[in-house]
């Protein structure tokens, strides 16, 4: 086997094994576009209840590892919604659905991003409030993954 | 104490099979996603590790040579070399891994980001593998890294339903997919066994001066060590499914891991564990580099080792040193150091026949082991885990694809 093809083989075959949990696939008709907002839902939801049980728990934390948890849910509400961003609706219908998902992941970020400027300044200010909030949106937002299996 | 202090190799060694960085987010998703329904495969990987430690540790034992030296002998130097590329190449990504892991225990503790942390990670990690005792070493993150033991203490202030624990054991949740059931059952036996384990032991014997007469000791510290390492992954699965499962949270990250502990037990136990954390991953970053100095080193022939001066064994310190510095260059790059492990889990899982039936092949040979060889029980459960692990090495990267690493 020559040097280059031998060379092309192996990229090929670490994008096989690298490429799957990197990239988002596109959406081939509605129902594939709703298993992906599903999916979205799904991800956002884990990521919102994460963020809600730390809060939950935040006298047993310290402020500099309160941060570190926050922060870390809101870049995952981030990149959720960057990566379902990046699926182009195949319709109208899915384009309402996009709307759907998208508003309920959205408030989820601004929400666990107030709380991550709340911990930044000092404490969460009101940790009951909070905890009743993200249940709230995660509720919704597993009810939506529920909907799109 | 003194009989702690004897045990401190297996433990520190059993960190890097059970609750290395990988392991313990991989353990915790495992919880979270799976409840208990994966501890038998835990199981499987503590008899496995402990059949195959007791072996390679048996072997530098009696013939004051390690396991790496005798497979090139053994094997001649073709077979060698490729269970050297495959052993070195898990061994760098996942030092890099731990490296990053310890780089985010820091944060955990202050809040600075762990990139700026992982410089002088890796510059401590290596003044330590150049300048102190390798016995001094072990004992220090051995026994520092037993801080994770609070895992088991938070469960128990969790309160968990112990009878839906127990209902765990036998039945995986009906909507996760048997392949993904399946890929996280490979992903967790590869990392119980990854190979740099058996190759770090049987050197870390010679490095204490193993004869036929610490046997006892050899044996002290496999029956010890990895059962403990087994049994704090356990928590740690148990805790993620009494905390995470009912509110369907997914942890992917160290600092979403050990939040049961903060949960159960408050802010000191959270400080405790973390430091608990970064003595595994700590001790695992030893571990790793120690392991490719080692590999390297015996498969050409140098002079290797802490027990010399370093200016005796120049060229075993260069390759810690290279590889460190790949390895931090490497999660300098913002890779995330969690991705990298759980592939090198998987990747581990592919490489395991070739690790492991060198050792089996060794362990039998009277030229080397004189009247130590396996006994007839050792023989028939080594071959019975040389077919599972030739499965498990055929299915791991397919199960890896087909699951879209565990999605």
């Amino acid at each position: 086997m020559s040097a280059p093809r031998r060379a092309l083989l192996t990229g090929a075959a670490l994008l096989a094994a690298f490429g799957p949990a990197a990239c988002v696939s596109p959406a081939w008709d509605d129902h594939d576009y709703a298993l992906k907002a599903g999916k979205t839902a799904e991800a956002a939801a884990s990521a919102v209840q994460l963020a809600r049980t730390a809060v939950r728990h935040e006298d047993g934390t310290t402020r500099q590892y309160l941060k570190v948890v926050l922060t870390e849910a809101a870049d995952d509400l981030g990149n959720v919604n960057d990566q379902f961003g990046g699926v182009q609706p195949p319709s109208d219908a899915s384009e309402r659905l996009r709307g759907e998902v998208t508003d309920l992941t959205e408030k989820a970020e601004d929400e666990v991003h107030d709380l991550l400027d709340q911990v930044r300044r000092d404490r969460v200010r009101d940790p009951a409030g909070a905890v009743r909030d993200l249940g709230e949106i995660a509720g919704r937002l597993s009810a939506f993954a529920e909907r799109h299996k | 104490m003194k009989k702690l202090f004897a045990v401190t190799l297996g433990i520190l060694t059993a960190f890097g099979g059970f609750v290395d960085i990988g392991d313990l987010v991989a353990n915790a998703v495992v919880g979270s996603r799976f409840g208990l329904s994966l501890v038998w495969v835990v199981v499987v990987g503590i008899v496995g590790i402990c059949l195959f430690a007791e072996m390679s540790g048996r072997i530098a034992a009696v013939s004051q040579r390690p396991v790496f030296d005798l497979v090139r002998e053994r094997l001649g130097p073709r077979a060698g070399l490729v269970n050297l590329g495959a052993s070195f190449f898990i061994n760098a990504l996942t030092l890099a891994a731990e490296i990053g892991g310890a780089s985010l225990a820091l944060e955990l503790a202050t809040g600075v980001n762990y990139l700026l942390w992982v410089p002088l990670v890796a510059l401590v990690a290596w003044l330590v593998m150049w300048r102190v005792k390798f016995e001094t070493m072990e004992r220090i993150f051995g026994l520092m890294g037993l801080g994770l033991v609070v895992f088991l203490v938070a469960l128990w202030k969790l309160g968990p339903d112990w009878g839906e624990l127990a209902h765990q054991l036998t039945r995986p949740p009906q909507d996760e997919g048997l392949p993904t059931y399946f890929y996280y059952a490979i992903a967790l036996l590869g990392g119980a066994m990854t190979p740099y384990e058996v190759f770090f032991f049987s050197s870390g014997g010679v490095e204490e001066r193993w004869t036929s007469k610490d046997l006892v000791t050899e044996r002290a510290n496999v029956f010890v060590g990895f059962p403990l390492g087994g049994l704090l992954s356990i928590g740690i699965a148990a805790c993620a499914a009494t905390l995470f499962m009912p509110v369907e949270a997914v942890p992917d990250s160290l600092g979403q891991m050990v939040l049961p502990v903060a949960a159960g037990l408050g802010k000191v136990a959270l400080g405790v564990v973390i430091l608990g954390v970064f003595a595994a991953t700590f001790g695992a970053t030893l571990e790793t580099a120690l392991s490719s100095g080692y590999s390297l080193s015996q498969y050409f022939g140098w002079q290797w080792g802490k027990y010399v001066q370093p200016a005796r064994a120049a060229r075993f310190h260069v390759v810690v040193l290279a590889v460190t510095i790949v390895a931090t260059a490497l999660i300098l790059t913002t890779i995330d150091p969690i991705m990298v492990t759980e592939y090198s889990l998987v990747f581990s899982a592919a490489a395991l026949p070739l690790t492991y039936l060198p050792v089996l092949m060794i362990a039998n040979d009277p030229d080397y082991m004189g009247d130590k060889v396996n006994g007839r029980f050792s023989n028939a459960l080594g071959m019975v885990y040389m077919v599972l692990l030739l499965v498990v090495a055929v299915a791991a990267v397919p199960l890896m694809l087909a699951t879209k690493a565990g999605q």
